[in-house]
């Protein structure tokens, strides 16, 4: 099997070889007509609903791109590979893209800790790796000159927002904040305090909870206890529904709740999931979009995929693949004919649109490598959602 | 302080009858085949989802509901036994132990009913199966439990006794208590081994699926949720891995013990405690509370 | 069979180093990833293989002396400044060690027991190594910085995989002598009959402690390997399922076997990656045909490729 690998790849870069016509140090992955990417998520396994829509909305955007004559001339062509959001098969499809494929960049990645796991390689070997819809905290702060990530917000944006949410517009003085006990929580939580801290608020409970707890009792007694004036959970769909359930059970209802975008990925499930609409009169969630899931200004969106892929209805995250679509395209665009990896680089840093999908606009720079720091916040009572006023963002610096 | 122990205290003991019930499935494979069955979470997951299947989709009543997944269940329990565990188990050679391979075949079982689930984009969501009682939580004193919480540990414990009285009663139960303590001599006085078995695996299955109808609305659903079985096994080995009654109370143990260490410590204690648990018990008292006496078997 | 291992045995050592040594000037570095990370898979298995295979103990600790190794070669550098070279065995003593302690109580566990409890205290590590995060980092993980081999720095595929083939040639060595040796005999010994064992005189509490230390030690210079060639290590790397491969590894390729283990390594492996460009447009079913592999496997090969088809195992 190894073999014949191998001899695929000779030819595959024969092949390429001669494709790329006259000998000029190009960079790989470019010739005249095309610009060859390497796209990747989880396809399949656990992790599939937060890859699967999103690498096709990106897919997508490539082929809207090409329709109009590709860029400069040249055209995106993918290569798709699965890599389950497993560190392992990451940094695998990584260096094949890389060393064997001898793509322009790779372009993917929805988990976090494969795209830390990936990074020291595609730093060492200078290729462009932009991540899909990956938070990738580890990877993306402190940053290095050639990850780009965070289009839906790092979980650092997820926590400073919505402490801020909560002191701000739901006058918190006293907050109970539940994290997990994971990379993702350590982040969040890390934010969270420094942004409580700066407002004056106090975190009187943060409970951290595992991700496969299946018996909130502990930790909600503990949070009734602390009396808090605002509950935060920035907890997964399982536990979020869980909490909820706990917060009505004990009688917390009156308190409001308010559950990242982690745990709520289609709000009309999870009502349905806690079973208790009573649970839900002062709940609030967070959202990196600039609409509700299935509001109007991502209709859009859904639309175009539909016409992409009839045959599929696109999850809760499929526009969260995007901006990062969009990034990619903008940098090739502004970089023009003479295309390096290096240019490229250097036009990612200079982009600050409006994706017209998330909340807040899409920058990089010199030093920031997480493009987007927003979030809304919208009231759900289980029937009706009610945008909040205010889009709040993460300066960057709290929490750092 | 006094209403949080008691609250942690009632709460444990109903997620311990939710372990307890999955541990239950565990030991009636484990005590017919000594097969440690990785696959008893899967089951409780599929047992869960068919539910869902059999209430929303056919609109069956809810009392059939657990019906059609036993069923179900026990078929597939029963197939996987016959087809799969008689072939690995036919091609033992006398002297070599082939429960390894009996237990990559069970990772391979948990393996394909993940993958097949997945296959729905309907379970890619957390789902929840709408619980057997609905209404108003019952207080008592300060303490809060849910009707559907009752419904847990009295099905758990009337499982439990069902069971227990079927091995110890019956002539059928008796059949398979002898073929799980000496097959060869079982087949002797024309016990048909084979059949009894793949009866133990259906019987098993089944009330795995019970246990999933009923924890589904308590646990939510996800193709994932097998991994439960890890506590169901931490359950097992402190009511002792050969004891019925033992999964009850080695449940309940387990639920309390959770609950204390995130009260007491951390929540995030409340993941290692039941393998702490494990290894003290293994260490100091292998056979766990009610496991009798170790009885060495013949080598 | 017993007896020093004949040279004949060596010989396809010679092929490991020469491969060692002519393909990182020949093939694309994503080739030499996949033989680093069978490489190191390959030593996990044989030391789990001397336990389970050759001792019969069903015992689960393995991966958490992965990734003690692992964590520990890591440690040793950035907070004690020990150098490479040294930190790695180190780390892998530290594993042995650590094996050793917990064989002390499990040993007298049988059979369904020790497997339970070895795989608790799995998954204890990996809770340590998720909470201890002043040392391990925690849920963050630590970066892994480019291990400094006497000058000669490690860290990307190419320069690792000679050492790499070096790592396993020596294992495989110290396996062979191993399992060919008295102690190698005792082993099979306790694993068909410990009562048989012990009245022809061998100290079965012993030797089982010993095989479980030196199966730790293994454990833990596969974790040393990890540290050679990739940059991140993080607790997600040594949990359950990182058990269950191995296993399936070891009893998928023929307990009980050198070879059978090598072939096991080589096919679960390479899986995921043939698995992903074999069924490009099926990706759906990625996980439903591995456990179908799995099932399959062990209707029809339940004693392992090697076992089946060679139809010799070790034998006293």
């Amino acid at each position: 099997m190894l073999t014949k690998h191998i001899r695929h790849a000779f030819i595959g870069a024969a092949a390429l070889a001669v494709l790329a016509g006259p000998a000029r140090a190009a960079d790989p992955g470019i010739t005249d007509t095309e610009i060859l990417i390497g796209l990747f998520a989880p396809m399949s396994g656990p992790l599939a609903a937060f890859g699967f829509d999103p690498l096709q909305a990106a897919k997508m955007w490539y082929e809207e791109a090409n329709k109009k004559g590709g860029i400069h001339g040249r055209k995106i062509k993918v290569l798709i590979e699965d890599d389950k959001c497993n560190p392992v098969e990451v940094v695998s499809v990584v260096k094949k893209f890389i060393t064997v494929d001898k793509t322009f960049i790779v372009h993917g990645g929805s988990c976090t800790a494969p795209a830390v796991a990936a990074q020291e390689f595609v730093t060492r070997e200078k290729v462009p790796f932009v991540m899909l819809n990956a938070a990738g905290d580890g990877a993306v702060i402190p940053a290095t000159r050639y990850v780009f990530g965070a289009f839906g917000g790092t979980q650092r944006t997820v926590g400073a927002t919505i402490m801020e949410f909560a002191i701000k517009e739901l006058k918190g003085k006293k907050i109970a904040f539940i994290a997990h006990d994971d990379d993702f929580g350590n982040s969040n939580s890390t934010t969270a305090r420094a942004v409580a801290q700066k407002l004056g608020a106090e975190v009187v409970a943060l409970e951290r909870i595992s991700p496969r707890i299946t018996d909130v009792t502990a930790p909600m007694l503990k949070v009734r206890a602390a009396n808090p004036d605002v509950i935060i959970s920035t907890a997964y769909p399982a536990p979020a529904v869980l909490i909820t359930q706990k917060y009505a059970e004990y009688g917390m209802t009156k308190t409001p709740i308010i559950v990242a975008v982690q745990g709520i990925p289609i709000p009309a499930v999870f009502a349905k999931n806690v079973g208790n609409d009573a649970a839900l009169a002062n709940l609030y969630y967070g959202s990196p979009l600039n609409d509700l899931t299935d509001g109007p200004k991502q209709q859009r969106w859904i639309q175009l995929y539909k016409q992409y892929y009839p045959d599929r209805t696109p999850g809760a995250f499929m526009t969260y693949g995007l901006p990062s679509a969009m990034a990619v395209t903008m940098a090739l665009e502004k970089v023009g004919k003479d295309l390096t990896r290096e240019k490229f680089v250097d036009a990612l840093e200079t982009l600050d649109f409006d994706s017209g999908v998330v909340a807040g606009p899409i920058a990089f720079a010199k030093d920031r490598r997480d493009a987007h720091r927003a979030s809304v916040f919208i009231k759900f009572d289980g029937k009706t959602h009610k945008l909040m006023p205010g889009t709040y963002l993460w300066n960057g610096k709290d929490g750092m | 302080m006094l209403q949080q122990v008691l609250q942690a205290t009632a709460s444990g003991v109903v997620t311990g009858c939710v372990y307890a019930l999955i541990a239950l499935s565990l030991v009636i494979v484990y005590k017919s085949t000594d097969v440690i069955n990785f696959a008893g979470g899967e089951v409780v997951m599929i047992g869960g989802y068919l539910g869902i299947l059999g209430l929303l989709y056919l609109g069956l009543p809810y009392a059939a509901i657990f019906l059609f997944s036993a069923a179900l269940t026990f078929l597939l329990g029963a197939l996987f036994d016959r087809v799969v565990l008689n072939k690995v188990l036919g091609r033992a050679v006398p002297g070599q132990s082939i429960l390894v391979a009996m237990v990559i075949a069970t990772v391979g079982l948990s393996y394909v009913m993940k993958g097949s689930v997945r296959l729905f984009p309907y379970t890619e969501e957390v789902r929840r199966l709408p619980p057997l009682f609905t209404g108003e939580p019952i207080f008592i004193g300060q303490v809060v439990l849910q009707l559907q919480d009752f419904a847990i540990v009295g099905i758990a414990v009337l499982v439990m006794l069902a069971l227990w009285a079927f091995f110890s009663l019956t002539i059928m139960g008796k059949a398979l208590r002898a073929t799980s303590q000496n097959p060869r001599a079982a087949a002797l006085v024309g016990i048909p081994v084979r059949r009894m078995r793949m009866t133990m695996w259906g019987l098993a299955s089944a009330v795995s699926a019970v246990a999933g109808i009923l924890l589904a609305p308590k646990l939510l659903m996800t193709p994932d949720m097998g991994v439960i079985v890890i506590l169901a096994f931490a359950a097992a080995i402190i009511g002792g891995f050969n004891s019925l009654p033992g999964c009850i109370v080695g449940g309940i143990l387990l639920g309390v013990i959770q609950n204390f260490a995130g009260l007491f410590f951390t929540s995030s204690a409340i993941s290692v405690a039941p393998f702490l648990v494990i290894m003290l018990i293994l260490t100091l008292r292998p056979q766990g509370l009610f496991g009798g006496r170790v009885v060495a078997k013949k080598v | 069979m017993y007896g020093s291992p004949s040279w004949r045995r060596f010989a396809p050592l010679l092929i490991l180093l020469a491969l060692g040594a002519v393909l990182p000037q020949l093939v694309p570095q994503y080739f030499l990833y996949l033989g680093n990370v069978l490489m190191m898979y390959a030593v996990l298995a044989i030391g789990l293989d001397l336990l389970l295979g050759w001792a019969g103990q069903f015992a689960f600790a393995h991966i958490a002396f992965f990734g003690v190794g692992a964590y520990a070669t890591v440690i040793f550098q950035t907070r004690l400044g020990i150098p490479f070279a040294a930190a790695m065995p180190l780390a892998a003593l530290l594993a042995s060690l650590i094996g050793m302690l917990i064989a002390i109580p499990a040993t007298r566990l049988r059979a369904v027991y020790l497997a339970l409890a070895t795989f608790a205290f799995a998954e204890g590590a990996q809770w340590v190594f998720n909470a201890w995060d002043h040392v391990t980092g925690g849920a963050d993980g630590l970066r892994i910085p480019t291990p400094n081999l006497f000058g000669y720095p490690l860290g990307t595929d190419p320069r690792a995989f000679p050492v790499m083939a070096v790592v396993l040639a020596l294992v495989i060595v110290a396996t062979l002598y191993l399992t060919t040796s008295k102690f190698g005999r005792s082993l099979c010994a306790i694993r068909d009959s410990e009562h048989a064992a012990a009245a022809s005189g061998i100290d079965v509490r012993r030797t089982k402690v010993v095989v479980f230390a030196i199966s730790a030690a293994y454990a833990g210079i596969a974790g040393g390997m990890f540290t050679m060639f990739q940059s991140f290590v993080n607790p997600e790397t040594f949990g359950f399922a990182q058990i269950v491969l191995v296993l399936s590894m070891i009893v998928v390729g023929g307990l009980g076997t050198l070879p059978g283990t090598l072939i096991g390594v080589v096919l679960l492996g390479l899986m995921p990656d043939i698995m992903r460009t074999a069924m490009r447009s099926l990706l759906v079913y990625t996980e439903l045909v591995y456990g179908g592999i799995l099932i399959l496997a062990m209707m029809y090969m339940p004693r392992g490729i090697w076992g089946t088809f060679v139809r010799r195992r070790a034998q006293p």
